[in-house]
């Protein structure tokens, strides 16, 4: 029968010519390739939240993980205080970040100087809050104290541990 | 509500940035100290690496602050817009990375936990271990004194033994199960005459001198695998017997296999002589009892005969028939007078005199009156006398008595090979306080199987009518009266050589009783 005589159709090497094709498809008309794609501006924004995501999530495993393993002394109890407090400054930090990303510059007054800049009234709560989050240091700073306080902490234990 | 001034935002930015730099740097610090002094603990790696990042977090997002307010303040909006992003990204990036550092901290973790646990566990192992070297030394330490102290213990048992087997006089062997001798103590080369070195190998069936005596041990040992006081005779070197009391084990392998044996021999020589001079002395004290009773008996018919034939005589003249008949009657009943005599001499019936005599005195006294007979028959006589010999208690007559007796037995024991040598030597014995006279001759000697019965009365070797047999019946009985002994030897050991020499050594030997010396002084 006629049929017979065509070889059946291998998948396979339909495949390798396809691969074949592509590289040289894409070099010969290169303003149709989609290798590069830009993205709009809040993209750095995004990134930076998400790590601020990314970082509080690590410092709650990290709390976590401190307490499961239950390591003895108050080295490490004050190293559980410095993740609580920098998730909170990752909650406040991410906070602001997306509270300024949504208030217009026009509601921030600064024709009387860089230290003279306001927040215009009517202040609503989300410009309060805002407010607030740009005195992030006072949790980064206390947090960065109980790291301080953690290391040196271990560091004296481990004398002690030594000594006896 | 009025305009919220952003001032004290801005400071509180500008001097937490600054508060941010130095935690962050005083914390690496401490955990840069930590790593320092336990670089092995993953705990304070991380920690490192934590606040590594960190400060490079806190120099990156304080520095940007600082850097916006600086230029804010400056009016430089345009360079900020330059610079913002550059900061955030770079603050992004490192929080990204702080946050990956601290979530793959867990896996580190994780494997310094099987770090410690495999080296917890190894610890244990090694310590184990030690503890186990530990005992191992102390079993092998206390192993050691242990050993000392068996090898001391064994080694004075096994002194202990050797010098019970060097020290023996009786003998200690033990054979193999071809009844080789292997091992013999010195007493039992001494008992068999063998030199203690260089003897030559020994097997028990050749020294057994009667073959029944060899097959009753044997067997016996082999069924019952003990032997116990069996009274056997033993070959010497020199092929003379002793007699033995032999006990003896048998020795098995693990497969219950004879395989030797070992034995002790004493030796009962001296035992059995002194048991015949026992019995010899018995004898001779029912002989001489019934020896006096017929002496007595016929002492009396005797003088009767005697005083009637000599009365007879007085009626015959001296030459007739009837008085030489009556002569021969007279002198045959004389004769039989010193018989009775003498066996009244023997079993000490007949009274004797006691005083301090010196027995080299009567040996002399006895030489001058044999000397000359002795002499006809070239017989050399050897003196040998002790000069500080201590005097003893005696009768002379009867003491001399006894070496004529002596020396005329030697003569006789001499006679027939035409020439000889007569030895007379006296010693002291300070240990058995005896005075020890020797007779010895070079004669024909005495055999062995007559040696006991000697001393019996009318027991003689010589032809009929050259003896009575009395002789040393007699002077056995005197010597017996003085509280001596009178041994004989044949043949004569040589000493100190322990040859034997041809011949017969008569010892007579007497106490020397010193109270009494004083008392018959006195």
């Amino acid at each position: 029968m006629a049929y017979n005589l065509v070889s059946p159709m291998n998948p396979l090497k339909n495949l390798n010519a396809l691969a074949l094709f592509l590289p040289v498809a894409l070099l010969l008309a290169p303003d149709q390739a989609w290798a590069l794609q830009s993205h709009g501006e809040p993209e750095g924004i995004y990134v930076h939240q998400m790590a601020h995501i990314f970082y509080a999530a690590a410092l709650g495993y990290l709390f976590w993980d401190v307490g499961r393993n239950a390591f003895p002394g108050k080295g490490w109890r004050y190293l559980q205080t410095f993740c609580a407090l920098m998730i909170l400054w990752n909650v406040v930090a991410f906070s602001g970040h997306w509270l300024g990303f949504h208030i217009d510059n026009s509601e921030i007054m600064r024709s009387s100087g860089y230290f003279s800049s306001q927040i215009m009234g009517p202040i609503s709560g989300v410009k309060l809050i805002y407010f607030c989050a740009t005195l992030d240091h006072l949790l980064s700073v206390p947090a960065l104290f109980f790291l301080f306080l953690s290391l040196r902490t271990l560091y004296r234990s481990s004398d002690k541990a030594e000594t006896e | 509500m009025n305009n919220l001034p952003l001032a004290p935002a801005i400071v509180t930015d500008m001097v937490g940035s600054g508060f941010i730099i130095v935690f962050s740097f005083l914390s690496l610090r401490y955990a840069w100290l930590l790593t320092k002094k336990q670089p092995e603990n993953f705990l304070w790696g991380f920690l490192f690496y934590f606040c590594l990042t960190l400060g490079a977090f806190a120099i990156s997002r304080a520095t940007g602050h600082l850097l916006k307010h600086i230029l804010l303040f400056s009016g430089n909006h345009e360079l900020w817009q330059i610079f913002s992003p550059v900061s955030g990204g770079t603050n992004t990036l490192l929080m990204t990375s702080l946050a990956a550092v601290t979530l793959y901290y867990h896996k580190g973790i994780e494997g310094y936990q099987a770090i410690n646990r495999k080296a917890k566990s190894l610890k244990e192992a090694y310590d184990q271990l030690e503890n186990a070297a530990d005992q191992l030394q102390g079993m092998n330490l206390h192993l050691e004194e242990k050993v000392a102290e068996r090898t001391l213990e064994l080694s004075a048992s096994e002194k202990k033994f050797r010098n019970l087997f060097n020290n023996s006089k009786d003998m200690v062997y033990f054979s193999d199960p071809k009844n080789h001798l292997l091992t013999m103590n010195s007493a039992g080369f001494k008992m068999l005459g063998y030199p203690s070195e260089g003897a030559p190998a020994l097997n028990l069936e050749t020294i057994f001198k009667h073959e029944s005596d060899w097959e009753s041990y044997y067997n016996t040992l082999l069924s019952q695998g003990f032997i116990e006081d069996l009274e056997v005779e033993f070959a010497k070197a020199d092929g003379s017997t002793i007699s033995v009391l032999l006990s003896a084990t048998a020795v098995s392998d693990d497969k219950n296999q004879f395989c030797g044996c070992e034995g002790i021999a004493k030796d009962l020589t001296r035992i059995k002589t002194m048991m015949a001079q026992l019995s010899a002395s018995e004898k001779m004290a029912s002989v001489g009892q019934m020896a006096a009773g017929v002496a007595h008996e016929i002492n009396t018919p005797l003088g009767v005969i005697l005083g009637y034939s000599q009365l007879m005589m007085d009626d015959f003249p001296p030459e007739s028939e009837q008085a030489q008949n009556l002569a021969i009657i007279e002198r045959q009943t004389k004769a039989c007078r010193k018989i009775v005599a003498d066996l009244l001499k023997f079993s000490r019936q007949s009274e004797s005199a006691r005083e301090d005599i010196s027995i080299n005195e009567i040996l002399m006294d006895v030489l001058a009156v044999t000397q000359h007979s002795l002499n006809m028959d070239h017989i050399s006589v050897h003196r040998d006398f002790a000069q500080d010999l201590p005097p003893i208690v005696g009768d002379t007559e009867r003491l001399r008595q006894v070496f004529v007796n002596l020396v005329n037995n030697a003569h006789h024991a001499m006679e027939k090979q035409g020439s000889g040598e007569l030895t007379l030597s006296t010693r002291y014995d300070p240990g058995s306080h005896e005075v020890v006279a020797t007779v010895r001759d070079t004669g024909h000697g005495i055999p062995e199987n007559i040696q006991t019965r000697i001393f019996d009365p009318f027991f003689t070797t010589k032809s009929v009518g050259k003896g009575t047999g009395l002789g040393l019946s007699v002077s056995y009985g005197i010597i017996q009266d003085h509280g001596g002994r009178i041994e004989v030897e044949s043949p004569v050991a040589n000493r100190p050589s322990g040859e034997n020499s041809p011949g017969a050594a008569f010892h007579v030997k007497l106490p020397v009783m010193l109270v009494e010396t004083a008392s018959v002084r006195e």
